[in-house]
């Protein structure tokens, strides 16, 4: 492994010189067991750390008052997932994701309407969007709806964004200031109200909570679909034929003891 | 004629430059390695925008399973909503995460016994000590003694098997009423537990500190005061329904204010990739 050579050429020396030695370490073992080191470690390691999305859900205290959104500011998603025959989300193989469907309305149900069908029934019509995200810098899908409602704090919101992306104002202060904006009550905020259908898997739900986060929407709420809302649904179903939303649970809940 | 010299060529290459290279990388990968933590199964979470990490200290993770992917299962949504927790501690040694852990066993064990005086259970120092050093855990009270006389490759492989109906912390008992001790179902006595244990630490780290050190401090009773101390990780597929039961049980007891675990996406990057 280590070897001390004597390097002597043909042997005819003179007397007296001395001997020249040359030292070799193989280092290949050492090498190999470095190698072996790395794999081990870069198997084992996490190099992306996940991260978190708050939320804050109301406790499940009785005393809690109920506070009621104003019709005008009210917007309700109902969400839906798409499944295929094998009880998996659907995924679309094109734009890489689950398909994810937002049935959505605003101001409040007018279930009454529905079911007697004597009024006009083009309000509180339910509308179909999906998670489209940003195409060509500009917003799509449920996301332009929610700007859309949003406009005023979203405007001010990009004012300090920009302030921030030229460093006029630091992290925290935009952080700060972006809190405020959105929760500023003289400018005309939504209230939307998020509810999970029964087939909606957990990506949809976080999918929903982002878009709250992009749009700088700070009062929304997680709530299970009540009647009104298959009231809506299955209007929407008997005007749109081909579509099937209320279908039976692709996980049937077991109920043990 | 003559000879025809042949020279002698040595063969060795000098490594040493090599070795080099590698012991830097080495060291690279040492200093920034987190250990990936061994989980009873792996769980895709779903992606969104924002840049939150995850706390490394005073930290209570609930994992919830997903359905079974691997096909073998006739119902593979038996592996559903099976819970599992994980604690840390402090970053210091006061209370590191083994010592939490140790605290909030004593305090779940003393739950459950109230709360079922008929099952009771015992554990002996040395299943204790086991279970300070666990990651994550999640079994049925009723086999926590024996799961943790296990040894450890059999312990790992008893919790990994998500189909065994002792696996998991059970949550089937419906209480919403944190008061009703009596009605606790096992997840809401863990979480009770941990309610217990951060306000106890949070009592005694604090007494007797200046503001200046007080502001500070944070122990794992602020951490979940400000939804920074209990993460939920569920898997992008899985039934918002089974995640909500999670969900309705940390409601109830107070615990309302939490994280959800997602790896990172960008604002663009939503039209490609969900």
């Amino acid at each position: 492994m280590a070897q001390i050579e004597q390097s002597d050429k043909g042997g005819k020396k003179k007397k007296g010189a001395q001997k020249k030695m040359s030292i070799h370490v193989d280092f290949t073992p050492m090498v190999d067991m470095n190698m072996l080191l790395i794999t081990f470690f870069m198997l084992c390691t996490t190099m992306i750390k996940s991260q978190t999305l708050s939320i804050v859900l109301p406790s499940n205290q009785k005393s809690d008052t109920k506070s009621e959104a104003k019709a005008s500011e009210a917007i309700t998603m109902i969400l839906d997932t798409e499944y295929d025959d094998n009880g998996a989300p659907k995924f679309d193989a094109e734009a890489n994701k689950t398909i994810h469907n937002i049935y959505w309305y605003k101001g409040v149900a007018d279930t009454v309407n529905f079911a007697t069908n004597t009024k006009d029934l083009t309000k509180n019509y339910l509308n179909v969007q999906s998670f489209v995200g940003n195409e060509n810098g500009s917003r799509q899908g449920i996301r332009a709806i929610l700007y859309d409602q949003n406009k005023e704090v979203m405007e001010r919101y990009t004012k300090l964004k920009e302030q921030w992306k030229n460093k006029e104002i630091s992290d925290e202060q935009f952080k700060d200031a972006a809190k405020k904006n959105a929760a500023d009550s003289t400018l005309a905020r939504p209230v939307v109200v998020i509810k999970p259908g029964p087939n909606t898997t957990y990506e949809g739900l976080i999918n929903a909570i982002d878009e709250m986060n992009l749009n700088q929407i700070s009062r929304y709420s997680i709530q299970m679909p009540n009647h009104a809302d298959t009231v809506l649904l299955q209007h929407y179903e008997a005007t749109h034929p081909g579509t099937t939303i209320i279908r039976p649970l692709v996980r049937e809940k077991k109920i043990n003891s | 004629m003559g000879k025809v010299k042949i020279k002698r060529k040595s063969t060795l290459i000098d490594m040493t430059a090599m070795s080099d290279v590698t012991v830097l990388l080495l060291t690279f990968f040492m200093l920034t390695s987190t250990f990936l933590q061994k989980e009873p199964q792996v769980v895709v979470t779903p992606s969104s925008v924002s840049e939150e990490k995850v706390p490394m200290n005073n930290f209570v993770t609930l994992l919830v399973s997903s359905a079974d992917k691997s096909g073998k299962l006739e119902d593979p949504t038996v592996t559903e909503g099976k819970v599992f927790l994980s604690f840390a501690g402090d970053a210091d040694s006061t209370y590191s995460s083994s010592k939490v852990r140790a605290m909030i066993l004593d305090e779940a064990v003393a739950i459950y016994n109230r709360v079922h005086p008929n099952k009771q259970i015992t554990l002996d120092g040395a299943q204790r000590a086991k279970f300070a050093g666990l990651n994550m855990v999640g079994v049925n009270f009723e086999v926590l003694p024996e799961f943790l006389s296990m040894p450890d490759l059999q312990r790992d492989k008893f919790q990994e098997e998500l189909a065994n109906p002792k696996v998991g912390i059970p949550m089937e008992r419906y209480n919403n009423d944190i008061k009703n001790e009596k009605g606790f179902n096992q997840l809401q006595i863990w979480c009770q537990a941990i309610r217990n244990v951060a306000g106890n630490i949070d009592d005694v780290r604090k007494a007797g500190l200046t503001p200046e050190e007080l502001s500070n401090l944070v122990t794992l009773a602020d951490a979940i005061q400000k939804g920074e101390g209990i993460g939920v990780k569920a898997d992008k597929d899985t039934p918002f329904e089974v995640v909500h039961d999670v969900f309705d049980n940390l409601q109830t007891m107070g615990l309302n204010k939490f994280s959800l675990m997602t790896a990172l996406k960008s604002e663009d990057e939503v039209k490609t990739q969900q």
